[in-house]
């Protein structure tokens, strides 16, 4: 069949308007913006690096980008050993396994929302489920507030997204599993290796292309975490649980401050960057494909 | 059969005409809570203003603010809208309301409570030109437990309480009912918001900015409630940690019974009685004012009507304005403790619902009455902590001091910096 060079683009053009028009166009703008000061109302004032060295001499902006490397740091590797157990689990040839995958996936599938309202109240300090169980069954006198208090909110907030997004992460787990080739490991145990011996040196070596795929995109949900924080939190108490994502929130759709807010969006974008790209080169040292 | 298109163009002529002199105003709030009642009052305008129609919209506040703010960078903001004393200063600031000086000149002020006028005027709260029309005020009253005073075999508040009269019926209604160690129920409850610790800081005679409001200058009368609202919590332990309170709505505390007092805008009274219902009888009282204190002062605040600057149909706007804020709104449009900025309304039987909780609902009133005082500036929210920046200014810094985690100088220290550097982007350093 023939059809003008043009044809196939008129077909993603929805698609391509779309992500213009919402992503691209947008992403370009907030670039500019960065180098503004504009509250929304009055047209945006030029003001050079001014927003940058603002950011960098802001004590608030350090801490809260701490908490986004600690919460990165909790919330990654926790995801990621969730992740990996869950799909070991649902991949063994047992009864029920189909049902169970379905039951760790739900939690992905539900409103971040529902599942933070439902934690908060797991969480709460007086009535909470949590503080009732260490009350009643473990004598604990004064439980801690879990949300409430700056030591234990911002890892609060880092266990219940990783809580919610660990079955995606089997999901992903498991397809590599599964791709895995049964008679090496077969060949191995021949071989007079141990379980353990299969799982270090034959399962884990083929799955790191999934492994790090995981690691990239679990790296990037923990620095987008916004819906949980807002939820659960509020970015409190003071600014224990804010990470950038927050933070730029906060900045530009309560505080107004559109120029700063995408400065630090810029700032995020960056850490991100170079972070996976870190990550890039060091994928030759343990990643191995086929 | 000629004549067919000229009375075709007759009807045509008659349409565009007929078009021209409709006005159709767009119509903005954040009460989706009364929808019928809204509804009626339009109807109700419309039917005083042929040709006039009203295009209503609510939404609920969190997505308030967002769209108006979209609307006003698109240069389309409606031509009627509620407007609230955190926000005004700052659409003041931006050329966004229309000057209602003229209008309001033509209305005789002594029906309303004229002092909630201070929050509209611009640029000085005393003699500026009012840009929006209160509908209706709030202002924080001390609640508390007539049972849990009768239990305890207290008196109740009166105007003459002092801060020790306070202190002793919070520690005498702090009560471990079940004898476990913990404490069921508190003689008080507080955290850092600022419809909470204000209104102790005005009773005391203090402020929190300087007289031109453009800086946060916590003076000693201040200092001094605030150490005495921290001593509360930290040496008295009359009143919880606000981390102990965490996972339960703040306004529900005094209602679900954890607390015997507490200090918050009347609007809860609505909370109360849909939480409370008969399950206790509970009352409302003057806050006590503080040892530096001269005179009573009001922390009332009200919330507003405003026309856009530059709406096309300024004229009929205003007279919806002065319709909706005026005689005709209906005291059952006013939910709660939200006193209707008109007065006769406001001391009508309707409003004061004899026979409801609290008994004393008149002390509002007198609120409305008395010298005004607030710290609304630009960028408020921002300083201050509010809303979806609560945990954050001086409401983060209040907190870290109420959960024992900080010297009160030194959360003073820190809050005064942040709001300067937050207020120097409206009044930079001459």
């Amino acid at each position: 069949m023939r059809y003008a060079k043009f044809t196939p683009f008129l077909f993603i053009l929805p698609m391509l308007v779309g992500l213009l028009v919402f992503r691209l166009i947008p992403i370009g703008f907030s670039f500019g913006i960065s180098f503004t000061s504009w509250n929304i109302f009055s047209p945006p004032r030029w003001i050079g690096f001014d927003n940058y060295r603002t950011l960098l001499q802001s004590p608030a902006f350090w801490e809260v980008a701490r908490n986004t490397v600690v919460f990165a740091l909790v919330f990654v590797p926790v995801v990621m050993g969730l992740g990996l157990s869950l799909a070991l689990l649902v991949n063994q040839k047992l009864r029920g396994s189909t049902f169970f995958r379905g039951v760790f996936f739900m939690p992905y599938i539900t409103s971040i929302v529902a599942v933070a309202l439902a934690w908060k109240w797991i969480l709460a300090t007086r009535f909470g489920l949590l503080n009732n169980a260490l009350m009643d069954w473990f004598g604990v006198q004064h439980p801690p507030s879990w949300l409430g208090d700056p030591r234990y909110a911002l890892f609060a907030v880092a266990f219940v997204l990783a809580w919610q997004s660990a079955g995606f992460q089997m999901l992903l787990f498991l397809a590599g599993l599964q791709n895995i080739d049964e008679s090496l490991k077969e060949a191995a145990m021949i071989d007079g290796a141990s379980r353990g011996q299969v799982f270090r040196f034959i399962t884990l070596p083929l799955l790191s292309p999934i492994t790090f795929f995981v690691l990239i995109i679990s790296l990037i949900a923990s620095s987008q975490t916004f819906e949980v924080t807002y939820a659960l939190t509020g970015g409190g108490p003071q600014r224990a649980s804010t990470t950038l994502a927050f933070y730029i929130y906060q900045n530009a759709f309560v505080h107004f401050q559109m120029g700063f807010a995408s400065s630090l969006a810029y700032t995020l974008l960056l850490f991100v960057g170079g972070l996976t790209l870190v990550n890039f080169v060091l994928r030759r040292r343990w990643v191995h494909y086929g | 059969m000629k004549r067919r298109p000229f009375i075709a163009m007759l009807v045509l002529v008659a349409m565009v005409l007929g078009l021209a002199s409709a006005q159709t105003l767009r119509y903005f709030s954040w009460e989706t809570n009364i929808p019928e009642e809204t509804a009626a009052l339009i109807a109700e305008f419309e039917a005083m203003h042929p040709g006039v129609s009203i295009d209503f919209e609510a939404l609920p506040p969190d997505q308030y603010w967002p769209r108006m703010s979209a609307m006003a960078a698109a240069n389309n903001l409606p031509d009627v809208f509620y407007m609230s004393s955190g926000f005004i200063f700052e659409w003041q600031a931006n050329g966004l309301l229309a000057n209602l000086q003229s209008y309001v000149d033509g209305i005789d002020l002594a029906d309303y409570f004229s002092g909630v006028l201070a929050t509209t005027r611009f640029p000085s709260p005393e003699t500026g030109d009012v840009h929006a029309v209160p509908i209706n005020w709030v202002g924080p009253v001390l609640y508390y437990n007539q049972d849990a005073f009768d239990e305890a075999g207290l008196a109740y508040p009166n105007d003459d309480w002092t801060w020790d009269d306070f202190l002793a019926a919070a520690t005498a209604l702090t009560v471990d009912k079940t004898g476990n160690g913990r404490i069921d129920q508190w003689g008080y409850w507080v955290y850092g918001r600022y419809a909470q610790v204000e209104p102790w800081i005005y009773q005391n005679g203090g402020r929190i900015l300087n007289e031109a409001r453009t800086r946060l200058e916590v003076d000693d009368a201040a200092r001094e409630t605030l150490q005495f609202l921290s001593d509360l919590v930290n040496v008295h332990e009359v009143a919880p940690r606000p981390q102990e309170m965490e996972g339960i709505r703040q306004q529900d505390v005094f209602p679900l019974g954890l607390a015997a007092m507490w200090v918050d805008g009347s609007w809860n009274i609505s909370n109360n009685r849909s939480i409370i219902g008969d399950q206790f009888t509970w009352n409302i009282a003057m806050i006590p004012s503080g040892p530096s204190s001269e005179t009573r002062i009001g922390y009332t605040w009200p919330d507003m009507l405003a026309i856009a600057s530059g709406s096309e149909h300024e004229e009929i706007a205003w007279k919806f304005v002065e319709f909706m804020t005026g005689p005709g709104r209906p005291a059952e449009t006013f939910l709660g403790g939200t006193v209707p900025f008109y007065r006769p309304t406001a001391e009508s039987e309707a409003w004061l619902e004899p026979g409801l909780q609290p008994a004393d609902k008149g002390v509002v009133l007198q609120l409305g009455g008395l010298p005004t005082r607030t710290s609304f500036t630009p960028n408020w929210s921002e300083w201050r902590g509010y809303g979806a920046a609560e945990g954050g200014g001086m409401n983060g810094e209040l907190d870290l001091v109420f959960n024992g985690r900080k010297a009160l100088d030194q959360a003073i220290e820190t809050f005064v910096e942040y709001g300067n550097q937050v207020l120097s982007r409206s009044y930079p350093e001459p």
